[in-house]
């Protein structure tokens, strides 16, 4: 057993350091909070200090002064829509991976890396001639499916890390009762699937809500855009009014910042299921 | 023997039917689109009227065209910038909170993956105020040390614009890196070091001597997941300065972007992110070869 450490000046050197390097990280993000209970006059008076009062003004401002909860709506429907196809055929997808092993699943595996690696702008002009031929330009649908597919092969790998932790035995106990394929994952995985299917979903849902590049080229009209795309919209026009700009800002971010704060262990574990299969 | 081949038949059949939802809508949305970008690479368009065939026309003006070539040499010093500034500074920081202040760790990697949660347009925005040419914090810190000489406007003078767009990625992504490498870390069995102690090792000797190699593995995955990442670059550059000025910070999403949705290049847009991704397909083929040859490659 080893002896108790003892609190040392390295570890105080250490602590410090690290929360000194912490605190420049998110710096930003702190500077945002304290600035929005600002008044623009405030502001301008000295950018970086402590508001010396309280005032609300900004978000009242920012949200009655544009669209932001419109394309709140819209970053709503369009993750939703994508967060329960990706996790519905990756969760599949993921059980095939774990639980077969066909002499051409290497092949799939390589594929699905191979998958991961492709950057979405290779992707954009002929998605654009694809969605506009569909009719599907300016519309959620137009980017629930491209986002959906390119964030399937990560969740595919998230899912098979987790039906990988099952024991064979249970799969194997349900089909010596003659049970088919389909009702051993349907009554036997899906079952104890569903805190990793949500783990998956709350991943998926914070990379949609955040996307920018698919939102931005196939939506033009105002009313369907989405958080960040029409984030960079308010923020041209409100210019000359930064408290009322920062309100906006963190009214984009706090959706998943909230989601991390209450699922910090299932998001951290999804990352980690994500990234452990390379 | 026959119904362990009847078993394997309708495995197979099973694994094919619970894949084909994902790869079709892969086929459809991925695979298909990079194919036709391949395609639609061989013409002049404008998206709009009829696309005039070109061939390897688009292929000879990007093999000469320097804007196209610098923007994919800054995609690599991102990837480089990548390893040094998120992996290795990572690592570092993975090992001190595991190894040295442990009781702090999951309140501080809490922090760390804030970034990683946010939007990258949000990031974005909030640095613009930092690097504020009038009364941004990066100049103010500066002045503060007496510095004034360095005061500048960094996301708007050529020299300066892509240096400030990558610490922005280093401090926007770290978090991510920390968080795969404090698992990697606590993997390390406690006796390796115990033994290392005994021999009267720092923290320094452990860390080079202990820590890297026990966690290869993982410093293989994210070092890959870096460089794909840095490849993939789009949002904070289009945020922070869209490329500017006059391309002094494009990468080659912002440069296909700028083709294809401001001049209406699609022909050539298409071309610059098949080129793309066709070269990192050869670089990787090439590192794996190499890899393999020299057996360096561990398990891949």
């Amino acid at each position: 057993m080893a002896a108790v450490r003892r609190w040392t000046a390295t570890n105080t050197v250490v602590l410090f350091l690290l929360t000194l390097h912490v605190l420049l990280v998110i710096f930003p993000f702190i500077w945002m909070i304290y600035s929005t209970f600002k008044t623009n006059k405030e502001f301008m008076r000295s950018v970086w200090s402590f508001p010396t009062s309280f005032s609300l003004d900004a978000y009242v401002g920012a949200w009655s002064g544009g669209a932001l909860g419109g394309y709140a709506v819209n970053s709503l429907l369009i993750m939703a829509g994508a967060t329960v196809l990706t996790v519905a055929v990756a969760t599949l997808a993921g059980y095939a991976l774990s639980v077969y092993r066909p002499r051409w699943m290497p092949a799939v595996e390589l594929s699905l890396t191979a998958a991961m690696a492709i950057p979405a702008y290779v992707a954009l002009v002929p998605l654009v001639v694809m969605l506009r031929g569909a009719g599907l330009l300016d519309t959620h649908m137009g980017v629930v499916l491209p986002t959906a597919a390119f964030n399937v092969p990560v969740t595919i790998f998230i899912m098979q890390a987790f039906f990988n932790t099952l024991p064979r035995e249970l799969f194997d106990a349900a089909r010596m009762d003659g049970a088919s394929e389909w009702s051993i994952f349907a009554k036997v995985a899906l079952p104890i699937a569903r805190p990793a299917m949500f783990t998956a979903a709350i991943v998926n849902m914070i990379w949609v809500w955040n996307d920018f590049l698919f939102p931005v080229v196939f939506i033009n009209n105002p009313a369907r855009k989405t958080l960040p795309v029409g984030l960079t919209d308010f923020v041209g026009e409100h210019i000359t009014n930064y408290p009322v700009m920062l309100a906006a800002i963190l009214i984009a971010a706090i959706a998943p910042l909230v989601l991390f704060i209450f699922f910090e262990r299932q998001i951290t574990a999804a990352l980690l299921g994500g990234a452990v299969k390379e | 023997m026959s119904t362990s081949k009847g078993f394997a038949n309708s495995h197979n059949r099973a694994a094919f039917l619970f894949l084909s939802p994902a790869f079709l809508l892969l086929a459809a949305f991925v695979a298909y689109p990079v194919i036709y970008a391949g395609w639609l690479s061989l013409f002049r368009w404008d998206g709009a009227s009829a696309p005039v065939f070109e061939g390897a026309g688009n292929f000879v003006r990007l093999a000469g065209d320097p804007i196209f070539w610098r923007a994919l040499g800054r995609n690599l010093l991102v990837a480089l910038s990548a390893m040094v500034f998120q992996v290795f500074l990572a690592l570092c920081i993975a090992y001190c909170l595991v190894r040295i202040v442990p009781a702090f760790s999951r309140i501080l990697l809490f922090f760390y993956l804030v970034p990683v949660m946010v939007s990258e347009i949000c990031i974005g925005l909030l640095w613009r105020f930092m690097y504020n040419p009038y009364f941004g914090l990066v100049n103010a810190a500066f002045g503060a040390l007496g510095l004034d000489g360095l005061k500048r406007g960094w996301l708007g003078e050529s020299g300066t614009a892509f240096s400030a767009v990558v610490v922005v990625m280093s401090f926007t992504y770290l978090g991510l890196y920390v968080l795969l490498f404090v698992a990697a870390v606590r993997s390390v069995p406690e006796s390796v070091y115990e033994a290392a102690e005994i021999d009267g090792a720092g923290h320094f000797t452990k860390f080079f001597s202990i820590t890297i190699p026990m966690v290869g593995d993982a410093v293989r995955a994210n070092s890959l997941l870096a460089i794909i990442g840095s490849l993939k670059t789009f949002s904070l550059v289009f945020v922070l300065t869209n490329g500017g000025p006059n391309h002094a910070s494009e990468v080659v999403s912002t440069y296909l972007y700028k083709m294809g949705f401001g001049s209406f290049e699609m022909g050539y847009a298409a071309t610059i992110g098949f080129t793309q991704m066709m070269l990192t397909a050869i670089g990787a083929w090439l590192v794996f070869r190499y890899l393999k040859r020299t057996g360096v490659g561990g398990r891949t």
